[in-house]
């Protein structure tokens, strides 16, 4: 018989992940009608991260942020590239329950999992932690004491008030502030307006593509974005432009063409709540293998990061990180805030210009601000005439069954929906 | 000479084990079960017993143990499979040291037995959902790739990529899966190794609810397969051990039981 070495915990955790992460990638490349070739990329650089362990920015300062509340413009410019710790790993998400409830969010537990295990290829040198929901404020300081240097970036709960409003620019500025000093290097006019001008460009292909996703014929799956989105919490920037520029000439060829991703009577639908984060797709995929197509989606893993852009007055140092900080309060849909309508007006905005037929609204199950914030999404929905679903999920690949027949019997009662319309 | 048996008909394979009176294995043969459990259990005992040249009369006591026992109506005794295996594993594991779980890996079941210091069962698990993580599965997946059983170990040492993950607990789900992976031209080898891994995640889950406690025992059929065992090792982080004969380590632990009943009852007259 074989003498064969038993695994160390960081193998086994490697293995784990390649695992995960093949399953998905092979459902995306092999389970729907033909992916678009400029996906090619994308699914090979998640395939080189999460199998082969590649790691992207050797030579350079990484910056970890907990949440998508750090301006990226900012670390750009002082030379430090952000890495968004936010985590879809079932894998890390057990090794969490270490640290945290058994009921507490998943993408806290796995990112905390994650950092726990010090198993990185970009490693993080420092990370920045918004005190935004109270899981996330708290893993702050747990991670912390995994050894890294964690900084609380103080994040205000109600969105409107000019206190607020001063109160996250303070904020930001500190955050500058701390990040130059630790970086040696100061933000000038040039440096920050280059990288504003760049996050800018990014977040404009976005919306070239999200003017595709309107059309009745969609290029491309809900999911394919899905990991163009990820993709930018961790890749070369430079590298992300030039792959998702191919990528919108593509889709721009296959609306020409007429090349469909969905089905004929494909329900289209509206994604929102909790962030999908690779490889936890599981809702977005069981809806599009359902027959519906997502066309658009009100999650801070996509749509949120490229919504808004910076409105710069003056182009001098403080108006700009002010600008950004205004830019990220404001933009903010998540439901840590006290009040929440800018969200319910985006998700109906969203319906409206993508000619959806209905929203899946999904939340962790231990995420108290999504599940509390259920009650007036639904029923701003109703008054609006717009059909949801509600669903609560983790990361356990466990209740597969049990969630595809609820999604199922939605999509087709939309289908039905919309033949009785006819 | 005295000889003692033990019987254990389980739901795809009778294993019988022939032991001496010092308690050492004399022979064993396994033969399938089939739907004349009754007979293919005598047919083989007596096969067996012709090939190690036995009298029936030189049989002084048989155990039955198994599913079909109680069908085995000619046993002195019946007992437990879990009795069974816990006693047959501690006396296959000597050389080994003191085991304190055992995983077993049946033709349509499989259980996890805690033992104590002293080798009584403390508690035990067994898989709830059909035949996920169980031979008849292994069985299954294996025909689906056109290989043998027997060749899986084999195939898993040399798969080069990442282990293709079965996501189905079902035979039947399961099937269309490895053929739709087939279909799409990803290795045999990693398929082998992905079912290999989704078993033993099952197993190890199904370990969790009794407790791992060091000193790992692994028998059944299937326990014949590296490649499963590999896969078993790393899902545990630990060592495990298979027996020369993981297959009749449950009829071995009746026949042992029935030299220790022999000789209570003859002292007891
Ligand atoms: S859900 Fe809210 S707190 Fe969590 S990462 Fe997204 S924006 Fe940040
Ligand atoms: S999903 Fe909920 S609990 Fe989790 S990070 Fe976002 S807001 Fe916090």
């Amino acid at each position: 018989m074989h003498e064969h070495k038993i695994e160390t915990p960081n193998e086994k955790q490697n293995r784990h992940k390649a695992m995960e992460s093949v399953n998905v990638l092979n459902t995306l490349k092999e389970g729907f009608k033909t992916p678009p070739k400029a996906m090619d990329y994308f699914y090979n650089l998640f395939e080189d991260v999460y199998c082969n362990q590649k790691a992207l920015h050797k030579d350079k300062v990484k910056v970890g942020t907990m949440c998508i509340q750090i301006p990226s413009e900012i670390i750009y410019a002082l030379d430090g590239v952000p890495i968004r710790l936010c985590n879809g790993f079932y894998t890390d998400d057990e090794i969490g329950s270490d640290f945290l409830p058994q009921k507490a969010c998943p993408l806290v537990k796995a990112s905390v999992g994650h950092l726990s295990s010090k198993n990185l290829t970009d490693k993080p040198d420092m990370i920045y932690s918004p005190t935004t929901c109270d899981q996330k404020t708290k893993a702050g300081t747990l991670i912390a004491s995994f050894g890294y240097e964690v900084v609380d970036v103080d994040f205000p709960r109600t969105k409107e008030s000019e206190i607020s409003r001063e109160f996250f620019r303070r904020s930001i500025r500190e955050f500058s502030a701390d990040l130059s000093q630790k970086m040696g290097k100061k933000l000038s006019r040039k440096n920050l307006k280059a990288s504003i001008s760049k996050i800018g460009y990014a977040q404009s292909l976005y919306h070239q593509i999200s003017e595709f996703r309107k059309n009745k014929i969609v290029p491309i799956l809900g999911n394919d974005i899905f990991l163009v989105t990820n993709a930018f919490f961790f890749d070369k920037i430079d590298n992300w432009i030039e792959a998702t520029e191919k990528l919108v000439e593509e889709l721009e060829q296959r609306v020409k063409d007429e090349v469909n991703a969905a089905g004929k009577i494909s329900p289209r639908i509206v994604y929102t709540g909790s962030p999908p984060i690779f490889p936890n797709y599981k809702i977005p995929l069981i809806i599009e293998d359902s027959d519906g197509i997502i066309v658009a989606d009100e999650t801070c893993s996509s749509n949120r990061m490229f919504n808004d852009r910076v409105a710069v007055d003056e182009w001098f140092v403080n108006d700009m990180i002010d600008s950004l900080a205004d830019k990220y309060l404001k933009a903010c849909t998540c439901p840590v805030f006290s009040k929440n309508d800018d969200r319910i007006r985006r998700i109906v905005e969203l319906v409206r210009s993508h000619n959806a037929d209905g929203v899946i609204y999904q939340a962790f199950a231990g995420c108290t601000v999504y599940e509390l914030e259920q009650r007036s999404v639904l029923e701003a929905m109703e008054r609006e005439g717009i059909s949801i679903l509600y669903i609560e999920s983790d990361y356990s690949p466990s209740q597969h069954g049990q969630l595809s027949t609820r999604v199922e019997a939605f999509i087709e009662s939309l289908k039905i929906k919309n033949r009785n319309k006819k | 000479m005295k000889y003692f048996a033990g019987i254990d008909i389980g739901s795809t394979a009778i294993k019988i084990t022939i032991i001496d009176e010092n308690k050492e294995m004399v022979g064993h043969r396994i033969s399938g079960s089939g739907s004349m459990f009754y007979n293919y259990a005598h047919q083989t005992l007596n096969d067996l017993l012709k090939d190690l040249n036995i009298s029936k009369e030189e049989v002084l006591y048989t155990v039955a143990t198994g599913y079909g026992r109680k069908l085995f109506k000619e046993a002195d005794e019946n007992i437990s499979e879990i009795t069974a295996n816990a006693i047959g594993a501690v006396a296959a594991a000597k050389e080994f040291g003191a085991i304190k779980t055992i995983i077993n890996i049946g033709g349509q079941d499989s259980k996890a037995i805690s033992l104590d210091e002293m080798g009584n069962v403390v508690n035990f698990a067994m898989n709830d959902r059909c035949a996920a993580g169980t031979g008849k599965f292994l069985d299954a997946c294996a025909m689906n790739l056109e290989i043998g059983v027997e060749e899986l170990g084999e195939r898993h040492f040399n798969s080069k990529g990442t282990p293709l993950s079965i996501n189905s607990t079902c035979a039947v789900f399961a099937e269309s899966e490895i053929i739709g992976l087939l279909g799409n031209s990803h290795s045999v080898e990693d398929i082998v190794s992905g079912v290999h891994y989704s078993i033993a995640k099952r197993i190890v889950k199904l370990v969790k609810r009794v407790g791992i406690k060091e000193g790992i025992y692994f028998d059944g059929g299937p326990a014949l397969n590296g490649g499963l065992v590999n896969a078993i090792e790393n899902e545990l982080g630990k060592k495990i051990f298979i027996p020369t004969y993981p297959q009749v380590t449950t009829s071995f632990g009746a026949a042992i039981l029935g030299v220790d009943s022999y000789n209570y009852q003859s002292v007891g007259v």
